[in-house]
């Protein structure tokens, strides 16, 4: 049995080790990558070099972090691995784990740092190979230092896109065109009131200027109010149709990258129980926490994503605080201070406010058809959706509507269908969408060999 | 080539068989990111005959999931997270008797 179990290993469950290790507790880190750093660090393959990689001043702390990680012999490193399940059994908890380091493990305390998706939003043609998240396009460049793909299409109402279009231009490609939903007057209203406080950090602002700036020299069109309609193509895509100033635009593509936000990972903490919301504005399910990271779950910690998207800085001092609450109720000593650690997360909330607000997705979505598949799994389409809800009392659950017509019961566990199945149903019954609930999380998390289950 | 090159030194190739076709991967590599960067990007079809490809590249979706010839059979993988090895078989539509 060890002391304390981390699952994820970017900046939220590296800066939690680094206060259980001080303090002495046996630490083990788990993650589905081979190597620690997380989506925002996501590195090459152990056997690339790869000169100055992600060497911007934005990321030297979580750099720094990293190569902390890496250098502590003390820490437990098990990648490659997924959890699939998680239960309390009396005082600890057991996990379930596949993969390079597959088996059972007891923990007296787990802290779920497992990081956020991009949403996955459905729209006509967005099955077709070629189509991806900006997540895929961006992590494909960092850590295996592929571009996706020629001629790329930016597109979602998410300002990630700048940055992702700033990293393909230094790959040394081109971007055909950035198309957000918002408006220019629209994304500066939002941000406005949000502005002074976010003033205090204002790196991530300076740096969404930068990538304006350097957008407008490359030549690459950035368009403001400009809607997606829909990917199109015969078996691969080719082109995005999009409305623009009144009129429909087509842009030949062979990648297009999606950004409408990103949504927290929470099977693990609804597994085992966990109080959870509807995320603001955006979406999805955050994990409930007190001030020093504590589920409702008793010895469940929770920090970064997990507890609600907020960027990588704020998982850093949320996975400190963790760390060192996880040391104080082991009785132990962490390496720093409680207090300090709740003010450097407390400074960032302006700006993450400020960023929730721009990329608000909520009233630019794209628009599904009948035939757009929902759930992409089990191939659910949006009538076939409507046809159901229509059937069934007008409040059933997100469950209810999945055992009538099976969506959410593929593979991916609802991660890409659930959100937007919860949206429609609020819709439809007019109330908040944290007032529907959502699919009972089942084990597996992660899809796993049956001879892993029954050994 | 969609590989950067510059400032990039990868291990030499290797060759990877992914329907019936032969193609280049460097150790270390992910599945997807060979199949990608050779302009590979269905990887498996969906009920009705639609290609599918690569949609999160980091283990959550399930869209890369491909057949991979192991040992004891074929074996389905998320592309994302599988990384190539010499000699390795891989069906993205169809698998082979």
């Amino acid at each position: 049995m060890i002391d304390i179990a981390i699952i994820g290993g970017g900046p939220a469950g590296q800066a939690a080790a680094r206060q259980t290790l001080a303090a002495g507790l046996s630490t083990t880190m788990i993650d589905e990558q081979a190597r620690p750093g997380g989506q925002i660090l996501r590195q090459p393959p152990a056997a690339f070099a790869v000169k100055g990689w992600m060497a911007g001043r934005l990321y030297r702390p979580l750099r720094h972090l990293l190569a902390q990680t890496e250098a502590d012999t003390r820490l437990d490193w098990r990648g490659s691995t997924s959890v699939a399940g998680i239960e309390r059994i009396a005082d600890h908890f057991r996990l379930t784990l596949s993969g390079a380091h597959g088996g059972t493990l007891l923990a007296r305390r787990v802290l779920i740092a497992a990081g956020c998706y991009d949403m996955p939003v459905a729209m006509p043609g967005w099955t077709l190979p070629g189509v991806m998240s900006a997540g895929a396009v961006q992590t494909m460049l960092k850590s295996q230092q592929v571009v996706a793909g020629q001629p790329i299409v930016l597109l979602g109402s998410h300002p990630l896109l700048l940055v992702l279009a700033t990293q393909i231009l230094d790959a040394g490609a081109e971007v055909a065109a950035v198309l957000m939903p918002q408006t220019y007057g629209r994304m500066m209203r939002a941000a406005l009131p949000h502005l002074p406080g976010a003033m205090f950090a204002p790196g991530p602002l300076i740096a969404a200027g930068a990538a304006m700036a350097r957008l407008r020299r490359a030549g690459v069109p950035l368009m403001m109010g400009a809607r997606p309609i829909g990917f199109i193509g015969n078996g691969r895509l080719e082109a995005v149709d999009y409305a623009w100033r009144g009129r429909t635009h087509r842009i030949a593509a062979q990648v297009a990258a999606v950004s409408y936000g990103f949504l927290p990972q929470s099977d693990l903490p609804r597994q085992v129980g966990a109080a959870v919301r509807w995320a603001r504005p955006a979406g999805g399910w955050e994990t409930v926490c007190d001030g020093a990271m504590r589920s409702s779950v008793p010895g469940l910690y929770v920090a970064g994503e997990t507890t609600g998207v907020a960027g990588a800085d704020a998982a850093m001092a949320e996975g400190e605080i963790a760390g060192i609450a996880i040391a104080l109720d082991a009785g132990a000593q962490p390496a720093s201070d409680m207090a300090r650690a709740q003010a450097r997360r407390a400074r960032l909330q302006p700006f993450i406010d400020l960023l929730r607000a721009v990329a608000d997705p909520r009233d630019v979505w794209p628009q599904a058809t009948p035939e757009t598949l929902l759930c992409r799994c089990e191939d659910i389409s949006v009538a076939q959706v409507e046809a159901t809800m229509a059937r069934l009392s007008p409040m059933a659950d997100a469950s209810a509507v999945k055992h009538r017509c099976r969506i959410g019961m593929g593979l991916c566990q609802g991660r890409s269908c659930e959100h937007a199945l919860v949206r429609r149903i609020a819709a439809a019954q007019g109330c908040d969408p944290d007032a529907v609930a959502p699919f009972r999380v089942r084990f597996p998390a992660r899809p796993l060999p049956v001879d892993e289950i029954i050994g | 080539m969609s590989r950067i090159v510059d400032g990039v030194t990868r291990p030499a190739p290797i060759t990877v068989e992914i329907d019936g076709a032969m193609i280049p991967a460097h150790p270390g590599e992910t599945l997807a990111a060979a199949m990608v960067a050779t302009g590979i990007y269905r990887m498996r079809d969906d009920r009705s005959g639609a290609p599918r490809g690569l949609l999160c590249n980091m283990g959550t979706c399930s869209e890369c999931f491909v057949w991979i010839a192991m040992e004891d059979g074929w074996r389905r993988r998320r592309a994302c997270l599988t990384p190539v090895e010499d000699g390795l078989r891989i069906a993205t539509h169809e698998v082979p008797l």
